[in-house]
């Protein structure tokens, strides 16, 4: 099968994705921490796990899920909790005497806990909810992110979650930076690491879509009835898909955590929840290239590119108008409107880089489900 | 006298008020094929239905070569060997022939989520994609392998959806309607080849069809209903001339 | 005991009674169309922000409320001829998005407008003023939404079920494709619809902000979500279950806000618990336990797949 799947188009794919990584090495190294550059590719590794964990489920599967903001909030959570220094504790803890849990993880132990977590509320979250026809169960999992974070606020879990209060001084990005004896920074990493952990996750999910349980999955999408004909279980392969991508989502939700320095049950709303779907919308529902693409130019036009749209701007003594605070996102969605109605396809539909680069390529018509 | 490959005993099968299926039983024994017939709406497709899993029957059993399949899932029916096409073409639409048949596979898989994830299934998947590949040799759509499923002509979208059940590597295969739509000599060709699966593959056939030119060819024996009742059994000629089934299909105004 | 569960009681009826006139707006188009008409939440937050701007400007308030309603009507007929009409062959899943991306929209925009601040609801002077029944002191608007909205269902339903339009819309919800065999325009079927919806979600929003004097672009994310579990509680494409179901959440709610003082003072608990903390919890873990187990709610019908 390896014959089969290594051509040169996918050959070059991967090349194509190693420069990348490379180019951001020696830039992480040459331009100051602080370039725009670096806050994008941080946040947009993060979104992109997210945007692929959530296309896994709504576009390989055919699961309208709506509860992505509730999974990263739980693993979010899960790694602040475990990864406070035993002696901040006490400091960000402190309306709860430093809390109950007094030991730390390390960081990657942390983050796989995250997912796991994430994975384990998705499994009894997904028992009722699944069986639940499209609509109902986007309302559904929509519900349950928000139980969820109502819950984590609740304050007689203050000693775990810290209550309504945020949760801070856990390691972030920036401890992925290589420091010598006095702190001064030899090796920088705080970029190259989480676009790394994206990396290896989105490469597990790419490996699994191509895998036979993909394919089952991809028959579920296209047919329920038809694949229930063909001996796929429905139940057990939906409980599948929605726990491993609520897994991803979970350590999707603890990179956000890094990124913030800070997390706090409340900012994990609703909004964020379409925002990540539009993303893959945009990017287009069932290409994972699409999702990782969309998420960057996301995440680069409102942190940096569409930033001036909040601004007043004086163009030759001229002061454009329109432009002040809340203008970036008016654009944003007429944008989003426009893919929506007449782009259905988004960006890549669902094809991925190998197909771009072949010639023929064998399975880009894109052509929606019925 | 050899066990039969599937047995229907006394279904029934109720919406609300309305007796879709009323008391039918029936059987299919090993190597035959067997046709289902009736005028429209008679609970033809209903009676697959139950036998497949997608509905419970509201009262009778379903036997499987001595086992009883009565209210188990259409997955794990299929699993214990019915497979099935659909009256109204049911291919997976966002894959190619090749991964359509492919698919089918999976059931029989071995391997867990985390094995063929990270690809410790090399054999496995390698055998599926041969046992395919074998498959779509044997039925000449190797070709079109790579056409995207939906895209094929219509006959061969019938072709396919047979061959995808085959490869759940089914005892008795159930076609619903499988010439609908097709022109004379495309039905001509769909009896041989369902004459030829049969025998090729070891199969026991039960189905439900319109035409009553393949009917009358292909069947080793015919069941007749009307309003989800049994009107008439028997071997082609003797459905032929059969009083019932004649009024059966007059008063319904179908074709005969 | 009574004294204290009693001005929960009123305030839950209330409440439910201003979800009750949302969640008509989702269980028709729902019964319709087949669609969550996840914008449906934001129109009633846009019907409040216009009333904030109208008052402003100077407009009095006797013609500002019959202008809201109008122009939330418009908005909300506007909003399915560009986004949902061009659709009407896509997957479901795509209409769905396009829902989303209007609520998103909308709470964009109104951000934008008003910088994300707190806008102050005029008053209204009717319903603003107190009234006192037995222990309780409240709003006037709290006894008249629970009347007001009986009314309102009672014409509705005497519209859907004695005008021409409104058997039209009762054959396009039970069979979309037959209906324009018939010769229904549908088009015009859905429009109503829409139309119906926002209109009662404008009066509604007037009942709301009353009650809650703010209003700000998430405000209807909230109120739109329940009024949806209300619709869907009540079985979905059900009036009346819209209705039962929107008052029993209502109530269901306010009473937890209120459980913890309840309970204390009926000497359950010792010290308060922030259970208020699940009132809107309730509401979900509601409507996943009705899906779970009655998918088709209190009075909804059952259909079957055909294969």
């Amino acid at each position: 099968m390896k014959k089969k799947k290594w051509d040169s188009a996918s050959i070059l794919s991967a090349l194509i994705v190693c420069l990348l990584y490379a180019a951001v090495f020696v830039a992480e190294q040459m331009m100051p921490p602080t370039s725009m550059l670096f806050t994008v590719l941080k946040k947009g590794a993060t979104y992109a796990l997210v945007a692929v964990s959530m296309n896994l489920l709504n576009g390989f599967t055919g699961i309208f899920s709506l509860g992505q903001a509730g999974f990263m909030l739980i693993g979010a959570y899960t790694y602040a909790i475990f990864t406070v220094p035993v002696a901040q504790r006490a400091i960000v803890y402190q309306y709860y005497n430093g809390g109950v849990v007094q030991f730390t993880l390390p960081v990657f132990v942390a983050m796989i806990l995250a997912g796991l977590v994430a994975a384990l509320f998705a499994l009894l979250i997904g028992l009722p909810v699944l069986r639940l026809k499209s609509d109902y169960l986007a309302i559904a999992t929509l519900g349950f992110a928000e139980i969820i974070r109502t819950v984590f606020q609740w304050d007689k879990l203050g000693p775990v979650t810290n209550g309504s209060n945020m949760l801070r001084l856990f390691p972030t990005f920036n401890d992925f930076n290589i420091r010598n004896a006095q702190g001064e920074v030899t090796l920088y990493l705080s970029t190259l690491v989480p676009l790394l952990i994206a990396g290896v996750c989105i490469a597990l999910i790419v490996l699994l879509i191509n895998s036979t349980f993909g394919r089952a999955l991809r028959a579920i999408k296209d047919d329920e009835i038809a694949a229930e004909a063909m001996g796929i279980r429905l139940s057990s392969h939906k409980q599948m898909a929605f726990c491993v991508s609520s897994f991803f989502a979970g350590i999707g939700g603890a990179m956000l955590a890094m990124y913030q320095t800070t997390v706090q049950a409340k900012s994990f709303t609703t909004a964020m929840t379409y925002e990540i779907l539009l993303i893959v919308v945009i990017g287009g529902i069932g290409s994972v290239t699409g999702s990782c693409l969309s998420s960057f130019l996301f995440v680069a036009c409102s942190e940096w590119w569409l930033r001036f749209l909040d601004q007043k701007q004086v163009v030759g003594g001229f002061e454009v108008p329109l432009l002040r605070n809340g203008f970036r996102l008016v654009v944003f969605s007429i944008i989003i409107m426009i893919v929506v109605l007449f782009f259905r396809q988004g960006i890549m539909g669902t094809r991925e880089l190998p197909d771009l680069l072949r010639r023929r390529p064998t399975r880009a018509n894109g052509g929606e489900a019925k | 006298m050899s066990e039969p490959v599937l047995k229907i005993d006394h279904l029934t099968m109720q919406f609300g008020g309305v007796v879709a299926v009323d008391d039918f039983s029936m059987v299919v024994n090993p190597g035959e094929l067997v046709a289902l017939i009736g005028p429209n709406g008679a609970g033809k497709t209903t009676a697959f239905n139950a036998v497949t899993g997608v509905y419970t029957p509201t009262a009778g059993t379903i036997t499987l070569l001595g086992h009883n399949i009565t209210g188990l899932r259409p997955d794990q029916i299929t699993g214990m060997g019915i497979a099935r096409t659909f009256q109204n073409i049911r291919l997976f639409s966002s894959m190619t022939v090749f991964e359509n048949v492919l698919t089918a596979h999976h059931l029989r898989r071995t391997s867990n989520l985390l094995s063929a994830t990270f690809r410790l299934n090399g054999a496995e998947e390698r055998q599926m994609r041969k046992d395919t590949e074998e498959l779509l040799r044997r039925v000449d759509l190797w070709d079109l392998k790579d056409e995207m499923a939906t895209s094929l002509p219509y006959g061969k979208q019938r072709l396919l959806e047979i061959v995808r059940a085959l490869a759940t590597k089914p005892k008795l295969l159930l076609l619903d309607e499988p010439a609908a739509g097709m022109n004379p000599q495309e039905t001509d060709e769909l009896g041989d080849f369902i004459r030829r699966i049969r025998d090729e593959f070891d199969l026991s056939i039960f189905i439900i069809e319109h035409h009553m030119n393949l009917v009358m060819r292909i069947s080793d024996r015919i069941y007749v209903i009307e309003f989800g009742r049994q009107i008439a059994e028997g071997i082609p000629e003797e459905i032929q001339n059969n009083q019932a089934v004649i009024d059966a299909y007059l008063g319904g105004g179908d074709e005969l | 005991m009574f004294n204290t569960v009693f001005p929960y009681l009123l305030s839950g009826i209330s409440v439910g009674g201003q979800y009750a006139l949302i969640a008509i707006g989702y269980t028709m188009v729902y019964g319709i169309l087949r669609l969550i008409n996840f914008a449906h939440g934001d129109v009633f937050m846009v019907a409040g922000i216009i009333m904030v701007y109208m008052s402003a400007s100077g407009v009095p308030l006797l013609v500002c409320i019959p202008l809201v309603l109008l122009l939330t009507s418009v908005i909300g007929f506007a909003i399915e001829r560009i986004a949902y009409k061009p659709l009407r062959t896509a997957p479901r899943m795509s209409v769905m998005i396009s829902a989303i991306g209007v609520s998103y929209t909308l709470q964009n925009l109104v951000l934008y407008i008003t910088g994300g601040l707190n806008q102050i609801y005029p008053t209204i002077p009717f319903i603003s003023g107190s009234v006192t029944i037995g222990p309780a002191t409240t709003k006037v608007v709290t006894v008249v939404t629970p009347v007001l909205t009986i009314l309102l269902v009672f014409a509705l339903v005497m519209l859907i079920n004695h005008t021409k339009v409104g058997m039209a819309m009762r054959a396009v919800s039970k069979d979309f494709e037959t209906s324009q065999l018939m010769g229904i325009n549908i088009n015009r079927v859905i429009s109503t619809t829409f139309v119906i919806g926002s209109f009662l979600a404008g009066v509604g929003s007037m009942l709301y902000f009353t009650n809650y004097t703010t209003v700000i672009q998430t405000s209807g994310a909230m109120p739109g979500l329940k009024a949806f579990v209300a619709a869907v509680f009540g079985g979905i494409g059900s009036i009346p279950g819209a209705v039962v179901g929107a008052f029993i959440i209502g109530i269901a709610e306010n009473i937890i806000k209120g459980l913890d003082i309840i309970l204390f003072k009926a000497g359950v608990i010792a010290k308060p618990m922030g259970l208020a903390t699940f009132s809107d919890a309730f509401t979900f873990a509601l409507l996943i336990v009705i899906l779970a187990v009655k998918p088709t709610g209190l009075f909804g019908e059952k259909t079957i797949d055909k294969v």
